[in-house]
């Protein structure tokens, strides 16, 4: 069939007409093979333009038409249009040509410009013979709309297809709705107060029937295309039911406060929490991160960070009952303790960590355990043998017997406590603080037998007959390591240390002698050291044979033990012990070198040969190590060991080689700590319940094994932090306590204690010490709640994010963050709203304390174009600032009095819309004076800050001095921006924000179809505009979700099935997956409804199979003919 | 003045690079017309078919543009583009044409200026390379 082609060239007025000589292309073209017409005319998309489209398609048959005038994204569809109402395809029939945005405005030459139109021209008419009829599909659309937001714009595009009789849903980051708007107090020019024409707003958001309000949530991914969007929104646990009645009881519990970001930190919150009294939802929210790394890391899982909180805020009680939750010996861990969670202690990063045993040791010291009530217990009936009495026994006592267990311990010495009582001295641990603690666990209803031995007196055999349906080991390791030395064994004057402890320990302990020599590094040899100089040894000698670095001994040990006059000879190994008619008289030793590192990656002592010699003594306390006592082994063979004699037990459910008998603590790892001991006594506990409960242990094994590993997303320390010393216990004076076996830590004082506390940075945010449950009349209060994603189908979608404030925190030269009266205007409307720091009045703030205000004012400047209409920043204008500042001009002499002294420093006063002139004339009656001219600089002296700028009026510099400065900061873009745009699909302009359709023709709509913006996240704008906005956004939602289908470009991939040879490459090349390999017929097929056109297949494509429609492969070919013919 | 003039065949995705030489041409900036473009939904689409054609054709460069990494319209279509052309690249010389004849870039749909600005590099860059030596070469 022969080709009838049209063609076109518009004038444009003069736009194309000025520069490009419109009648000589339209004869050059006239002449080219298959054109019957070439016109050139004024304006081709005016009426009369299209209509003689119209009227040659008829009456000169033409199959094809080419227009050259503007881009193709301006008038496609117009002329496209206009062909298919003289009854041709449009697809087929219309190919445009841009000869304006492309060749006549940016083409200087007009003989340049004119050769250019008509080789495009001419690569159109090659180009169009080409092309096929296309239809496009149509499909039906949800009628749904998503929102983005719940400012003023979405809440406004919300309330407004809700009442068209659509539902919307509205999905908010935030606690509460409201946006930036509710955080001001007057908005202009009325002076309404914005609450209260705000807050109406967000009650009919919550209350509309239409609008489902997803707040707390964020939008994670958008999938399909308009009509047919499929969204996952994250709703973020708030930790808190929606049966919360918002009276705020918790609130007033909640020990840990953070400042509020609502009040942009002028103001302090707690982590449970409502943004400000008219947040809706009125549920409060409960700020959690991941687990403090001193809980994380506490072996036992203490809730440090809770405990810690409420000391600070003066609930020991609370504190104590919290410990207990996971330690039932607070004041002895408070004492002996390592604290592994001091090292973890982020807050060492500041300054130094958080001084967390003390502090644990002070809570207890508080707290009369006697006075504590019991809970209620519901009894079981069967019975738990528990042996040993040390901190392993006790910690499986107590928490078998709280679930309701009848608990029975057997001790083998006649007092309990294990080594607290008989290995650690009580100038460390008090043995008062030891009985309260254990009376305080019996008194749970467990019953202590003393004086009975296992093995010798108990068996295991006998227990299960006596009705224990499970026994626990926790005898620990209090048998002495021999140094298999020569005069060792002979008896007087050489006792073990833990012998030596446990008799000082239980009353029955004697001097050893005038000049003593302890030999070991660890604990227990500075314990017996210390204890031996207590009951009257002139001159104790530690002797050690590796050097300082490596001693094991805690430092404060050691340096409790140089300042009580304890000597120390390092790298001194044993020999032998020298002896006369049986008595002790000399330790010989050697010297020791230091060698390789060894097992323990210490490095190992080399003795130096020839390098023996003796020191005079007359008793030797070895304190080499520890051992359990396996005496009883032979009473029970089936009972098994390790080769290092500790009982072979399962690593997580220390169940023994007997099912059910199960072991924890000393007995178990050998030497080691309480806190572990206790920590080991916990999950035995856990084990031993199941194992009563007859569940499988194996199967409870191998879920540990796949337990989640805990976070590390902590709250930021802000690096405005002030250092602090960390607290510092008094200590008796050495030489009088070395006489005496009073307690030589004492710790500090109430107000020194809670300080310390404060020093805490609150690393989880709430520390779930779980005061708001108990405070919640409405039981609300769920910390196990988990985040929830979940899918929405939506037609359309209203990206109305808004804006952030700019931090003016890097421009030096206005002082913003060094001086305390330089407030940005975000926090100067926090100053003024009612629900803000100062209930609404205009005060200057404290140097000393960011958080107290004094008095108003009796001077301001106001600086506009902070950050705005500056090259360094941003080249835009904010289009509110000055605005704002006339406000805050007005707000200042109507607060703080007519006579206060208001200087507005501006480079254009900027009051374009309605009533904005009129307020301007307004607030100038009031006296404000206004200076012509950007400040450039604010300085501070004494508590007046001089703001410098030169007044282009009267072409002088002014140095002004005020009492407080305001900063009229830019509207930005979020800052996040750029990552939501990719979500969406939608494209950000160099200013950051994004991108609309076309700025003067399409501001509400972007080039992803089914996408609209409303409000600042378009770019800066007041309150009028942002609501007329999200109404414009909302009719273009409307308009989809009324016409109820939506006809979708047909310019989609297509994949001929008698080329396509199975290949499957294009599969992978598709972003939408919307190819799939038909298995029967052996080749790729596109899913019409997915498929969206980029042509990654297609350029792909080996066998040309794939192609998308209107951009096949003798379209290009021929258009890239008429670019380069002649 | 027969100074030698290239024929550079670009072409632009619809999305981005279209749009910026749009946004090019309302803010009345100018550059070379030497540029002569084809309109593509996306960089992805560019079948190397398409530059070998232009190449034998005579055209002197040809350029490809389209959204910048991480912005394409069709999420990830212009990182096919930049693996294909990679490729492109290195075996263009086997078919006798210089790899700095061919350019990809990147140009966002807000940077009109910078549009201007390489259209005026790429211009200067190709007329320093002369003429392509494919209409000499080839007797069809």
């Amino acid at each position: 069939m022969s080709e009838r082609i049209g063609f076109y060239i518009c004038h444009c007025g003069i736009n194309i007409a000025y520069r490009v000589r419109v009648q000589e292309v339209a004869e050059y073209v006239a002449a080219l093979p298959n054109v019957v017409i070439s016109r050139d005319y004024l304006f081709m998309c005016s009426d009369p333009g299209q209509e003689l489209i119209e009227k040659d398609i008829r009456e000169h048959h033409l199959t094809r038409v080419v227009v050259a005038s503007c881009s193709p994204r301006m008038h496609e569809k117009t002329f496209r249009a206009a062909c298919q109402r003289a009854g041709l395809n449009p697809f087929r029939a219309f190919h445009m040509v841009s000869v304006r945005e492309q060749v006549s405005w940016v083409t200087e030459d007009a003989d340049e410009a004119t050769q250019k139109a008509k080789i495009l021209a001419g690569a159109g008419i090659l180009r169009v013979t080409h092309q096929a009829s296309l239809t496009p599909a149509t499909f039906p659309v949800c009628t749904n709309t998503l929102i983005v937001g719940g400012g003023i714009a979405g809440m406004q595009a919300a309330l407004d297809i809700a009442k068209a009789g659509f539902k919307a849903y509205l999905v908010e980051r935030q606690p509460t709705v409201g946006g930036h708007m509710l955080q001001y107090d007057k908005t202009f020019p009325t002076l309404d107060c914005a609450a209260c024409i705000g807050t109406p707003k967000m009650v009919s958001v919550g209350q509309e029937a239409n609008i489902e309000l997803l707040s707390y949530s964020e939008v994670e991914d958008v999938s399909g295309f308009i009509g047919n969007f499929k969204v996952k929104v994250r709703r973020k646990s708030r930790y808190i039911e929606n049966s919360c009645t918002g009276c705020g009881e918790c609130e007033k519990v909640c020990p840990i406060e953070f400042p509020n970001e609502w009040d942009v930190a002028t103001k302090t919150r707690k982590a449970i929490y409502r943004p400000f009294p008219q947040a809706v939802p009125i549920t409060y929210c409960i700020d959690k991160y991941d687990r403090a790394p001193c809980v994380q890391t506490c072996p036992a899982g203490t809730n440090v960070q809770g405990y810690v909180a409420l000391i600070k805020s003066g609930r020991y009680r609370e504190a104590i009952n919290l410990i207990m939750e996971k330690l039932p010996l607070p004041g002895t861990l408070g004492r002996v303790c390592p604290a592994p969670c001091e090292k973890e202690c982020r807050r060492a990063g500041v300054d130094a960590a958080v001084a967390i045993r003390d502090l644990k040791r002070f809570a207890a010291d508080q707290v009369d355990l006697a006075g504590l009530p019991l809970p209620e217990i519901k009894d079981r009936p069967e019975k738990i043998a528990v042996i040993g009495s040390g901190p392993a026994g006790l910690t499986v006592a107590y928490y078998m017997r709280l679930k309701g267990y009848r608990v029975t311990i057997f001790e083998a010495l006649d007092q309990a406590g294990g080594m607290l009582r008989v290995g650690i001295p009580d100038y460390r641990l008090p043995p008062k603080i030891l009985d309260n603690e254990i009376n305080h666990i019996l008194r749970h209803g467990i019953e202590l037998r003393t004086g009975v031995r296992f093995g010798s007196d108990l068996s295991l055999e006998g227990l299960r007959q006596e009705g224990f349906g499970a026994t626990f080991l926790g005898i620990g390791a209090h048998d002495a390591i021999r140094m298999s030395i020569p005069g060792e064994d002979q008896a007087a004057g050489v006792i073990d240390a833990l012998a030596f402890l446990r008799e000082v320990s239980l009353g029955k302990g004697e001097i050893p002698g005038r000049r003593v020599i302890v030999i070991g590094g660890g604990n227990v040899a500075i314990d017996a050291a210390r204890v031996a100089k207590r009951l009257g040894t002139e001159k104790v000698t530690v002797v050690y044979r590796r050097s300082e670095q490596e001693m094991p001994a805690y430092p404060e040990e050691l340096q409790g033990a140089r300042e009580e006059g304890i000597e120390f000879s390092y790298l001194t190994a044993p020999v032998s012990i020298e002896r006369q008619d049986g008595k002790v008289t000399g330790f010989e030793c050697i010297r020791t070198e230091l060698g390789p590192p060894d097992a323990s990656r210490r490095r190992r002592p080399v003795p130096v040969e020839g390098s023996e010699f003796v020191i005079a003594c007359d008793a030797v306390i070895p304190a080499i190590g520890q051992k359990i006592d396996v005496s009883w082994s032979a009473a029970e063979p089936d009972l098994k060991l390790t080769s290092r004699n500790t009982f072979t037990v399962n690593p997580h459910t220390f169940q023994t080689s007997l099912p059910d008998v199960f072991a924890a603590g000393d007995a178990v790892t050998g030497p080691a700590t309480v806190i572990e001991a206790v920590a080991a006594g916990h999950r035995a506990v856990a084990a031993m319940h199941r194992f009563i409960n007859g569940e499988d242990l194996d199967k409870y094994a191998a879920e540990l094994l796949t337990e989640e590993q805990p976070g590390t997303d902590w709250q930021e320390i802000s690096d405005k932090i002030q250092k602090a010393p960390r607290v510092v216990s008094a200590h008796l004076d050495p030489v009088q306590r070395a006489e005496s076996f009073d307690e030589v830590d004492r710790n500090f004082s109430e107000a020194a204690a809670r300080q310390e506390a404060a020093r805490c940075v609150d690393c989880g945010g709430c520390c779930e010490c779980k005061l708001c449950v108990s405070a919640c009349e409405a039981k609300a209060i769920n910390h196990a709640m988990e985040d929830k994603v979940e899918e929405i189908e939506v037609g359309s979608i209203i990206v109305a994010t808004g804006f952030d404030p700019l931090d003016p925190t890097p421009m030096q030269q206005y002082g913003y963050g060094r001086y305390a009266n330089v407030f940005t205007n975000l926090e100067f409307e926090r100053l003024s709203n009612a629900t803000g720091p100062t209930g609404g009045k205009l005060l200057k703030r404290d140097p000393y304390d960011r958080l107290k205000f004094s008095e108003p004012p009796k001077s301001v400047a106001i600086l506009h174009c902070i950050g705005s209409r500056d090259i360094n920043y941003h080249q835009y204008c904010s289009r509110t600032c000055c605005m704002y500042a006339l406000k805050y001009a007005h707000l200042l002499k109507d607060k703080c009095g007519h006579d206060t002294l208001v200087y507005n420093f501006y480079i254009d006063m900027r009051c374009f819309g309605k009533g904005y002139e009129e307020f301007y004339m307004r607030v100038q009656s009031e006296g404000v004076r206004m200076v012509r001219g950007k400040a450039s600089r604010v300085e501070e002296k004494d508590g007046i800050l001089t703001v410098t700028a030169e007044d282009t009026l009267s072409d002088r510099i002014v140095k002004v001095p005020v009492e407080m400065v305001i900063l009229c900061t830019a509207m930005e873009a979020r800052s996040d921006a750029s990552a939501v745009s990719r979500i969406f699909g939608i494209s950000v302009g160099s200013d950051g924000f994004f991108q609309e359709e076309h700025p003067k023709l399409e501001p509400v709509s972007t080039p992803t179809a089914g996408v609209f913006l409303a409000g600042a996240c378009q770019g800066p704008k007041d309150i009028p505009d942002t609501v007329a906005q999200a109404k414009g956004a909302a009719a273009e939602a409307l308009a989809l979700s009324a016409s109820g289908e939506v006809a979708v470009a047909p310019m989609i991939s297509s994949i001929d099935p008698d080329i396509c040879i199975g290949c499957q490459a294009c599969i992978g090349q598709c972003a939408y997956s919307a190819i799939e390999f038909n298995e029967l017929k052996g080749v790729s097929e596109v899913n019409e409804a997915v498929c969206k056109g980029c042509g990654s297949c297609s350029a792909r494509c080996p066998s040309g199979a794939a192609k998308v429609r209107h951009f096949t492969d003798k379209q290009i070919f021929a258009e890239i003919d008429g670019l380069l013919a002649g | 003045m027969s100074e030698f003039e290239p024929t550079i065949v670009a072409f632009f995705c619809n999305w981005c690079t279209y749009t910026a030489a749009d946004l090019a041409g309302t803010s009345r900036l100018s550059y070379p017309p030497n540029i002569k473009s084809i309109r593509v939904m996306c960089t992805g689409m560019v079948d190397p078919q398409y530059v070998i054609k232009a190449f034998l054709e005579g055209a002197d460069g040809v350029l490809i543009s389209g959204c910048h990494p991480g912005d394409c319209h069709y999420i990830n279509g212009n990182f096919k583009a930049r693996r294909r052309i990679k490729l492109l690249k290195e075996i263009l010389p086997q078919f006798g044409f210089d790899q700095q004849r061919l350019r990809l870039t990147w140009i966002g749909a807000s940077d009109g200026i910078m549009f201007a600005e390489v259209m005026r590099g790429l211009v200067a860059q190709i007329k320093a390379l002369g003429p392509s030596q494919a209409k000499l070469k080839m007797v069809i």
